[in-house]
């Protein structure tokens, strides 16, 4: 009788199969809001109206994201602290942005991560 | 999560290029015309003209939007203008002529890589890499589509090697 060959299993990524925006995914629940808007169960036409606007929105503001990469961004966060930098990257859930040169009260950090959680808004000119 | 957090796509969408005044925690307030409200996040991208051309570009979180008032219905000029802010520039319009030729000076690159490549959609103009990536005209990097990242990049810096050998 053969010996069975033990079968190493590796991780599953953080996305499982997909590295798409994945609502169900832990991370996403662990740190983002509760439950992601949707119209919940409508009729299947409303469903893709809506997923079409999703889309529609999501692509213009994954544009503007990409716009940003190298500007210098001001951004306004809670209790009066404001600070600027250069826009490198985002995550997928907008959770936390990668900036680098940021200059602080304290003084200017190479590279830091901005959680977006602590952001009220940001600005830039283009 | 907040009100604003919790409207439908559909509901964000009725804002889009309007002009607005959105009031923030902490009793920041911002006006300008919506580009879009990312449905992951709920942030407003808010877009203002300022002269010689410039935009400014100021972006509210979602979670920070207490309340966002419409000022101005905007017309199809701003719609317009908002629609091409961002968007990457017109590619240079190439004939058709030269269109085949590089479609299959492309297709003739990627079988030489060991890729499978076929030809689909209505005539023929699509190329379709392993059934799960497609190259639309003129080509080039930018006018791959796939849902797989690596097999993305992967072709698209074969693309870049072979428009840079040509």
């Amino acid at each position: 009788m053969k010996v069975p060959v033990s079968v190493i299993r590796l991780p599953r990524g953080p996305d499982g199969t997909s590295r798409g925006f994945d609502p169900n995914s832990p991370r996403y629940q662990a740190l983002s809001p509760i439950s992601i808007s949707t119209m919940g169960c409508g009729n299947e036409a409303d469903l893709e109206q809506e997923q079409q606007a999703r889309v529609a929105l999501r692509e213009r503001y994954l544009r503007s994201l990409f716009a940003m990469v190298g500007h210098t961004i001001h951004f306004t966060m809670y209790e009066r602290v404001n600070v600027s930098a250069f826009f490198d990257a985002s995550d997928i859930d907008i959770l936390n942005f990668q900036v680098s040169d940021l200059q602080t009260p304290l003084g200017v950090h190479r590279e830091a991560l901005l959680r977006c959680s602590d952001i009220i808004s940001y600005t830039f000119e283009l | 999560m907040s009100e604003w957090q919790r409207k439908s796509p559909l509901e964000w969408q009725t804002y889009v290029n309007k002009e607005v005044k959105v009031t923030a925690a902490e009793k920041h307030e911002y006006k300008g015309w919506v580009l879009t409200i990312d449905p992951v996040s709920a942030n407003v991208v808010l877009v203002k003209l300022v002269e010689d051309g410039k935009v400014c570009v100021s972006v509210i979180l979602g979670h920070a939007v207490q309340k966002v008032e419409i000022v101005n219905e905007g017309d199809d000029e701003m719609k317009e203008r908002l629609a091409h802010l961002f968007m990457p520039e017109e590619s240079k319009a190439y004939g058709h002529e030269e269109l085949v030729k590089r479609k299959s000076s492309l297709k003739t690159w990627l079988e030489t890589n060991h890729i499978p490549v076929t030809e689909q959609g209505e005539s023929q103009r699509t190329l379709c890499v392993a059934g799960v990536l497609t190259i639309d005209p003129p080509y080039g990097p930018e006018d791959c589509s796939s849902s797989n990242e690596i097999i993305l990049s992967r072709v698209q810096s074969l693309i870049q090697g072979h428009l840079a050998m040509q």
